[in-house]
């Protein structure tokens, strides 16, 4: 029995208080981040670059380079085990078997000198004990789930022998091979046409409710967020400054953030005048408003902002960290006079 | 034939592209633009859509002369640009701006701001220094950035303020058509939807025809007056963008308007995703390039090839089909965004405006870098 059974009722993942900074930097790039994910559930995290999505994403794998990051504080407990407290042979064990990640670019995770087939393969003998002609045989089974067409040629081909389109298939086929029970993409279509990308969607969510694996997934398309997830996490500069159920976030967001960052996209109906903008950009880490970190960009900020708000609930899971939320109280009538 | 003011055509114009030499036997060639006849309205924002390596960036250099066709015609103002050469080819560039999707591969990384907005008015002789030092802080001011930045470097700047260099580069010389290759690409959605409001103002303020290459078909429906739909470097559709994206009249459009993920809730994709990848260039499909991935061929589309016919409506299709299938395209209101997040959004815009005043690609808001 795993100690994972024993947090059943609990969550899958439970990240609590967890700040990254790099080398000497005067401020932490993710800030107080806590966030929690149940078996089978899609979590999308959005916000623009540079936002600590990645960070956030490379330090539960335990891939963030340290130094120069260094971790000032959190946990992060994985079926019922801190990934922070873990040994580097620990996390080798449970990444690409409990856990594992797909990136943006697939030649992050595939490599370029092995045939895509034995580096399937070798990933699965790795945790589990079997030969190799069981691990080629379940190689083949994830490139024919995967729906790489003529997938025994392809099981000896090499990355580059790929279009784009395979190769994010081929990196899901490995990911997923010894049925992890967390999956982590990172902006996994960005790079891709938008025909392809449906394909890579439709897969990741037909392969998702058979294996009951939850997902986090990081873009910055509100389309894909509206198709995949179960539950939005809005970040800016660090700090999630919006949570919650993804009917909610998309229907009443209330951070002048996420309403800023959906009114700023085309919507795809006629078309209408101006977009609506976010003035300026992500500030760097070594000039980070003190209080909210919005406060440089935000058309709603106040002197009391000069103090961070905390993440309050405005409703069930619908957290929202903004002196000013819920908006409509704040300023009564505001939206009906400007509708 | 077509009445209306064209001020860039081509016709039957095709580039081949020597991928592979063999030892022995002819070299293998990839044909990345296939005989496209394009015609382009002055005033208007005309955009290219397409999966990647369908040639839209190669057609887009051609248009420029960037790179030179295999064959066929280009015509600025009903002039013959195929082949013009030297001098000639210098003033005709100057109506001709480009834009590029990388702002920072396609900045010198040695120049400062001021230099590299200057050099394009240097090259075609105009003004006195001074003049031009005028002129450079003009073009600074107009696409949101300050005087004193014309002394920064590139690297100073942030991708969307690169991209405004890009811009006011291209703008110094007061071109007629800018064509941009993914100008907004590359930037996050904030940024984009400033530069995107920018080039709206710019094609106002100037009276610029605007040619964009976009793979984000939101802001293509933003942007567009017309669009054109390339596959395997040829175009099958063209048509204004509300009757493309609602009505579709080729199956190859309605498939990549179903791939969309619309940003709304509950509101699912049409199962019917593409299958496959786009075929090779080097061997494209016999009859329609699209048949293998068609879900309406017929025999008739594995042999021949439909031409791109010009409807009474001026918009034009290549599918034998065209007549009798009924597509479906995105619901007219478009991505349906809920009424209480449009509120939301009204309260948000009206303090924006506020608080800044005036509109937002002014530069009264980016001072920061
Ligand atoms: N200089 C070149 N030499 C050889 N082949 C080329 C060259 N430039 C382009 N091609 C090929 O021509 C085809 C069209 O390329 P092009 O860059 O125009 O596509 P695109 O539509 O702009 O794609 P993307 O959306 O990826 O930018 C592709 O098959 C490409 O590989
Ligand atoms: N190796 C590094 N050294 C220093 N700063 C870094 C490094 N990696 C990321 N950062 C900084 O951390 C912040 C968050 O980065 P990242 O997590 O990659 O953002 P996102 O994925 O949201 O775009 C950015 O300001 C970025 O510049
Ligand atoms: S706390 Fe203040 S500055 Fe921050 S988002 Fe809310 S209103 Fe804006
Ligand atoms: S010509 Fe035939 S194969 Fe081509 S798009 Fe039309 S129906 Fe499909
Ligand atoms: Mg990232
Ligand atoms: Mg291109």
């Amino acid at each position: 029995m795993t100690e994972g059974a024993m947090t059943e009722a609990g969550p899958l993942l439970e990240i609590s208080d967890l700040s990254i900074r790099f080398g000497g930097a005067p401020s932490n790039l993710v800030d107080g981040l806590s966030l929690r994910l149940s078996a089978g559930e899609t979590l999308c995290i959005v916000g623009e670059s540079g936002c600590g999505k990645s960070l956030t994403a490379l330090a539960l794998m335990g891939l963030l380079p340290m130094p120069p990051a260094r971790r000032m504080s959190g946990r992060a407990v994985f079926e019922g085990r801190d990934l922070f407290e873990l040994s580097l042979d620990q996390l080798k064990d449970i990444r690409g078997d409990r856990m594992a990640m797909i990136f943006q670019e697939p030649m992050t995770s595939l490599n370029p000198a092995i045939k895509v087939g034995e580096q399937i393969a070798e990933s699965v003998r790795r945790h589990r004990g079997v030969s190799r002609a069981e691990a080629r045989a379940h190689a083949l089974e994830m490139l024919c789930r995967v729906r790489i067409p003529a997938p025994e040629k392809r099981l000896d081909e090499y990355p580059h022998q790929m279009s784009g389109g395979m190769r994010q298939r081929a990196m899901i086929a490995m990911a997923l091979a010894n049925d992890p029970a967390l999956l982590i993409a990172d902006e996994p279509t960005t790079a891709l046409d938008v025909t392809v990308q449906a394909q890579v969607l439709d897969l990741m969510r037909a392969l998702q409710q058979e294996s009951g694996a939850a997902l986090i997934m990081i873009t910055h398309d509100l389309g894909v967020v509206a198709e995949m997830a179960d539950t939005v996490a809005v970040m800016y500069a660090g700090r999630i400054v919006e949570t919650g159920p993804v009917a909610r976030i998309f229907e009443d967001p209330q951070h002048p953030y996420t309403i800023g960052l959906m009114s700023s996209m085309p919507d795809l109906g006629p078309r209408g005048g101006r977009l609506v903008t976010i003035p300026g950009v992500v500030p760097p880490a070594d000039a980070m408003p003190e209080g909210c970190r919005f406060a440089s960009r935000c058309p709603f900020a106040a002197p009391a902002c000069a103090e961070a708000p905390p993440l309050r609930d405005l409703a069930e899971g619908h957290s929202v960290a903004c002196w000013l939320a819920p908006l409509e109280a704040v300023e009564p009538g505001a939206a009906e006079e400007v509708a | 034939m077509d009445g209306r003011d064209l001020i860039l055509e081509t016709r039957a114009l095709r580039r081949r592209f020597v991928t592979r030499k063999p030892l022995f036997g002819p070299p293998v060639e990839v044909r990345a633009v296939d005989g496209i006849d394009l015609r382009v309205r002055r005033g208007e924002t005309f955009a290219i859509v397409g999966e990647s390596g369908c040639g839209k960036s190669t057609l887009a250099r051609m248009l420029v002369r960037l790179i030179d066709p295999s064959e066929g015609a280009i015509r600025f103002e009903n002039r013959d640009i195929t082949r013009l050469e030297g001098a000639e080819l210098r003033e005709m560039r100057r109506h001709l701006q480009f834009i590029f999707q990388d702002p920072f591969a396609s900045l010198n990384p040695r120049m400062t701001v001021g230099a590299l907005l200057e050099e394009p008015l240097r090259a075609h002789g105009i003004g006195t220094p001074e003049e031009r030092r005028a002129r450079v802080a003009e073009l600074l001011g107009r696409v949101g950035l300050l005087p004193q930045h014309a002394s920064r470097y590139p690297h100073e700047f942030s991708g969307g303020q690169r991209q405004r260099i890009g811009i006011a580069r291209a703008l110094a010389v007061s071109p007629k058509v800018l064509i941009g290759d993914e100008p907004v690409s590359a930037l996050d959605v904030s940024i984009q939807a400033q530069v995107v409001n920018l080039l709206q103002d710019l094609k106002e303020e100037f009276a610029l025809t605007l040619i964009i290459i976009a793979h984000d078909l939101a802001v293509i429906r933003h942007m567009a007056d017309r669009v054109g739909v390339m596959y395997l470097g040829q175009l099958v559709e063209v048509a204004p963008a509300d009757q493309l994206f609602t009505r579709p009249r080729h199956p190859y459009t309605e498939a990549l308007l179903s791939a969309i993920p619309v940003p709304r809730v509950g509101a699912k994709r049409a199962a019917r995703a593409l299958e496959g990848d786009p075929p090779n260039p080097i061997d494209p499909p016999s009859g329609c390039r699209f048949h293998p991935r068609c879900p309406y061929a017929t025999e008739l589309c594995r042999t021949t090839v439909p031409e791109l016919a010009i409807g009474a409506d001026g918009a034009s299709v290549a599918c034998h089909r065209a007549q009798e299938l009924t597509l479906e395209g995105l619901a007219a209101e478009g991505g349906g965004r809920s009424p209480d997040a449009e509120k939301r959004f009204a309260l948000y815009r009206a303090r924006r405006s506020e608080r800044e005043g005036a509109n937002p690609s002014s530069p009264s808001q980016l001072t920061e870098i």
